[in-house]
């Protein structure tokens, strides 16, 4: 086998490994050693995805391409371009913090080695998505990541309300297991058509057209939208985000999502003919419902980790917008966008988890002052939002300037009007996306120091110290501050990447455009 | 006309049925009879040892047979009939065969005697109880397997009855032989009585099919046309009423809670798989082979009821919390599933997909029942709340049984049962789409009750002072099996999947 083929096979292999040396060590020895080989586990995964995509040369010729069930016509075929690459480094980077995140902090549940090793499992999972080159073994690495997250939620959620948070953890198990049925009906349609389900293959010569091609687009696309999610297929997505713990809720934003996204670019556009009337233009719609509808329901929530989840609905709308207009510019900004929210809302996240450890709540209507109480989490806080929110000079904002820049421009053949018309309301979704963030920044960061002390997280009860309490010094040792070492080294990655992206977008968009080009050959 | 008989074909059938004489005396003058039973004292292990050994004897020549096609029992067909062959298979053989091993008999054959094998392994757990006089069951049980293996042969409409009584009428004997249990009785009269009418109503569809076609052979009832047409096609319709009751499809499915909870739950493990297979080698021969002309008339009818089937079993496991009552449904379920490809028509390839789901089924769900057959050694009553716990408290059976629910429920890291899931997307897909989308939402909801009993298996045991779970060897031993097989079918299902689903080509 050659160095490639190593370093893919590898990279799927790698998290997988170290799942089980995880869980070995928690039986024998302390759960401590335990989550340290969970973060070098990722770390290395890290460093493996780096020299994975240095390596890779493409999608055309992998060496690793075996075939897995002869029967079936499915084959062992990963392969890394410029397309998947960011995301696969991205997704890497991720788990890292989210294991560095666990070193210091055990969410409430207990057995954080357990915890670890399921989020390696997923990482494992959503490698394997992100390299499948089969479509049939795009859904089986697609569904690796299931059952994990749902004991992630189920197990480590939201410690004060066990009824909901099961009912999250269900409801974000069967949305997402009827969409990756539907999406294999959908497969296996293509292959009916195509008599394949190698998608590189698919991608140089399938010519889709007749009603079975279409139920095959249209069965894939609703799969993949229940995942990305698409309105109104989001209903599962706010319940999961706010009541997975902190980690979950950043592995579910940042990369699960992505993989709903990246099947779009993927195995979507490839068996999909833009010049069908209604399927591109009806999808874009949707998209653009769902920015407009994000926003508007942003503006509604009183719970900071529910807003944040919400907010995401809105930016997949625009990676859906971009994808929607089938041309380089529309993949690019769809995996600019996808990396750029992966990067940001992870880290709001994590934010959004530090605020609800330090103050026992979420609820906008209690927190206040941040910026005189937690200064330093609330000025990451603000830059971060302004990231989400499209501010120029951070990465959000080239992912929603390309998107809406790809539908004004969108391919032949589609209804140029139509997209005009869709770009500039996802541009007002822009000034909506802004108001929301503005106003929490505004009530959650300003205002007089009387509503919110610092409780101790060690008491039962969540009830807030009232306002004749002086606001001095906490307990020692009682309540964790500001921005803690660990925390440091765990966001500073998310943070500086949020600039580079933001001042240097060429990084990604350049890879990307070329990798497009070779993939779709027409666009 | 001399008749020659090819031993070597029908060697493994002939092994259990002498092998299940020899169980009966062996244990007549050496065992002790009921009250004679103690599980200190080796002779109470062995009939199943006995059963196993058989199985594995009748393998070899099984295996030894693979890639050939061999037939026996044959006759010449009538002069003024040959010229009017429209056998679908390119070269019709020449002759009309009673029997016949080819690649699909055998990988029936694999399934029946890996799913007998098992279940004696299970049935040890009944040498504790005491109640039930185990040389006697596992003659029973070698009985019915002897026609199981028959019934995957049999090229004949009458062999293929006569195969199906053999085994069931052992079954309903097997399901109440517990001593003093009246829910054993029970249920195995609900079971006798469904069955017999099946068998009733079967006949009359093979009768009037005979009569149309004048042949009973599979291969020669293609050859009626013109006005006779509308007498086979209500043959056709009753035969299929016929065979759904034995894979218990919907809505013929009323005797399988009660059943599989009445009766030892071996014996629920043994319906759920080797008598199930039984009868789906039955549907596939009868409809696949025999009446293939006639696919537009019975694929929507198979369709129809695999939609119900799986819709009633699924909705009604949804509200089950007795362990085995929701595997009963489940299995409901999973025959829906398995009716699938028959929609595609007579399409080989599809139909092997029956086969291909049917063969990871058989192991998977014997796994599960083999867990529950360790758990109900301590609790009977079968809660799902009793197996809160288990994965810490007896982790191999604890993670045998995730596994086995998660490959039911078509997840990884099961990735077999993924894969079976895919097989038979994969014959729906195109022929019968809306089946294939009805199926997506089925997987759904079962995923419900699948997910809600892996959950139990996760939370930390309540504090009880029971005994640790007392680990039977032979169960035990089953649990392994199946885990494996999982385990490895995983990682690679081309080596179940590939020879399998090739079996029909």
């Amino acid at each position: 086998m050659t160095w490639q083929g190593v370093a893919l096979n590898g990279l799927v292999a790698l998290p997988a490994v170290f799942v089980a040396l995880t869980v070995l060590a928690s039986r024998r020895r302390t759960d401590r050693l335990a989550v340290g080989i969970g973060v070098l586990g990722s770390l290395l995964t890290l460093a493996w995805s780096g020299w994975a995509v240095a390596v890779a040369s493409g999608l055309d010729d992998s060496p690793v391409d075996h075939p897995w069930v002869t029967a079936l016509d499915v084959r062992w075929h990963l392969a890394l371009d410029g397309i998947s690459g960011p995301l696969v480094l991205m997704s890497t980077l991720v788990f890292v913090c989210c294991l560095l995140a666990l070193v210091r902090h055990a969410p409430a549940g207990g057995g954080r080695a357990n915890l670890a090793a399921l989020l390696l499992l997923i990482e494992a999972g959503v490698l394997g998505s992100f390299l499948a080159m089969d479509m049939v073994l795009f859904f089986v690495f697609f569904e690796v990541a299931l059952i994990p997250m749902w004991f992630v939620i189920q197990q480590w959620g939201d410690p004060g309300d066990e009824v909901a948070r099961r009912r999250a953890a269900t409801r974000f198990l069967l949305f997402t297991v009827l969409g990756s049925a539907l999406m294999l009906v959908g497969f296996l349609l293509v292959r009916a058509e195509a008599g394949t389900f190698d998608i590189v293959r698919l991608a140089a010569s399938y010519q889709p057209s007749g009603p079975v091609a279409i139920s095959a687009a249209v069965l894939i696309a609703v799969g993949l939208a229940v995942k990305t999610p698409l309105w109104p297929l989001h209903i599962w997505l706010p319940d999961a985000h706010a009541k997975a713990p902190t980690v979950g809720s950043v592995v579910l934003a940042a990369v699960l999502l992505k993989l709903g996204t990246y099947g779009f670019l993927r195995f979507w556009m490839p068996v999909t003919d833009p010049g069908w009337p209604l399927l591109a233009p009806l999808l874009a719609g949707l998209a653009v419902v769902g920015i407009v509808y994000a926003a508007l329901a942003c503006l509604a929530q009183t719970e900071l980790k529910r807003l944040i989840a919400y907010s995401s609905v809105g930016h997949m709308g625009f990676v859906i917008l971009a994808a929607a207009t089938f041309t380089v510019g529309g993949v690019q900004a769809a995996v600019f966008a996808s990396v750029a929210h992966g990067l940001i809302t992870g880290l709001l996240f994590f934010l959004a988890g530090a605020i609800k450890d330090r103050y026992g709540t979420g609820d906008l209507a209690r927190l206040r002052v941040l910026y005189g109480r937690v200064p330093r989490i609330a000025g990451i806080f603000a830059f971060a939002a302004m990231a989400s929110l499209g501010l120029p000079g951070l990465a959000g904002f080239w992912g929603e300037m390309l998107a809406i820049r790809a539908a004004v421009y969108p391919a032949a053949g589609l209804p140029t009007a139509t997209y005009v018309v869709l770009g500039v309301i996802a541009a007002f979704g822009v000034i909506l996306t802004s108001a929301y963030f503005l106003a929490l920044l505004r009530r959650m960061m300003q205002g007089a120091p009387d509503a919110v002390q610092p409780v101790n997280r060690d008491i039962a009860s969540i009830e807030l110290a009232s306002a004749e309490v002086d606001p001095g010094e906490p307990e020692v040792g009682a309540v964790r501050r500001d921005v803690e070492a660990m925390e440091w080294v765990a966001w500073s990655p998310l943070l500086v990447l949020t600039l580079l992206f933001g001042v240097a977008p060429g990084l990604l968009l350049g890879p990307v455009a070329a990798a497009s080009q070779a993939f779709f050959g027409g666009l | 006309m001399p008749q020659t008989i090819d031993w070597l074909a029908i060697s493994p059938p002939l092994i259990l049925a002498v092998a299940a004489v020899v169980v009966l005396l062996a244990d007549a003058f050496l065992g002790g009879g009921l009250d004679g039973l103690d599980h200190r004292r080796r002779t109470a292990f062995m009939p199943a040892a006995l059963t196993i050994l058989a199985v594995i004897v009748a393998s070899v020549p099984a295996l030894a047979m693979w890639d050939q096609r061999r037939s026996t029992f044959c006759v010449e067909p009538p002069p003024d009939r040959t010229e009017l062959f429209n056998f679908p298979r390119p070269g019709p053989p020449p002759e009309w065969c009673s029997f016949a091993v080819d690649d699909l008999t055998l990988a029936f054959w694999g399934i029946v005697l890996f799913g007998t094998g098992v279940v004696a392994l299970l049935g040890t757990v009944m040498v504790r109880e005491r109640r039930t006089p185990l040389g006697e069951w596992h003659f029973l049980m070698l009985c019915s397997a002897t026609g199981a293996l028959t019934i995957a042969a049999a090229r004949d409409l009458i062999t293929l009855v006569v195969a199906l009584e053999v085994v069931s009428l052992p079954a309903f004997a097997m399901a109440g032989l517990r001593r003093g249990s009246r829910r054993a009785s029970e249920a195995a009269v609900k079971f006798f009585l469904v069955s017999v009418i099946s068998t009733a109503v079967m006949l009359m569809g093979i009768s009037l099919i005979y009569g149309a076609s004048g042949s009973i052979f599979l291969n020669g009832t293609t050859i009626a046309g013109g006005e006779l047409r509308s007498v086979i096609v209500v043959g056709a319709l009753l035969t299929t009423v016929g065979l759904a009751f034995k894979v218990a499809a919907v809505p013929f499915h009323m005797w399988v809670p009660d059943t599989y909870v009445g009766a030892p739950i071996a014996v629920a493990a043994y319906l759920s798989v080797v008598s199930k297979a039984a009868g789906f080698a039955g549907l596939l021969l009868v409809l696949g082979v025999g009446l293939a002309p006639y696919a537009d008339v019975w694929a929507p009818a198979v369709a129809v009821m695999a939609a119900l089937t799986m819709t009633v079993g699924n909705v009604l496991a949804l509200r089950q919390r007795h362990a085995v009552r929701l595997l009963a449904w489940s299995s409901v379920a999973q025959a829906g599933y398995i009716l699938v490809p028959f929609a595609a028509g007579a399409d080989r390839p599809a139909l092997a997909a029956t086969i291909g789901y049917l063969a990871i089924y058989a192991f998977v769900n014997l796994g599960a029942f083999a867990v529950a057959a360790l758990v109900g050694q301590r609790h009977p009553e079968q809660r799902l709340s009793d197996y809160r716990g288990l994965v810490r408290e007896s982790p191999v059976a604890g993670w045998a049984l995730a596994f086995a629910l998660l490959a039911l429920a078509g997840l990884p890291p099961a990735v077999v049962g993924l894969m079976a899931k895919v097989v038979v997307f994969d014959a729906a897909a195109g022929p019968a789409t809306w089946l294939a989308v009805v199926m997506a939402v089925n997987v759904v909801i079962g995923l419900v009750y699948y997910a809600l009993w892996l959950r139990e298996l996760f939370l930390p045991a309540r504090a009880t002072d029971a005994p640790p779970h007392d680990v039977p060897a032979g169960v035990g031993l089953a649990i392994g099996l199946t885990f494996a097989a999982g385990v490895v079918f995983s990682v690679l299902p081309g080596w179940l999947l590939d020879p399998v689903l090739a079996s029909l080509g």
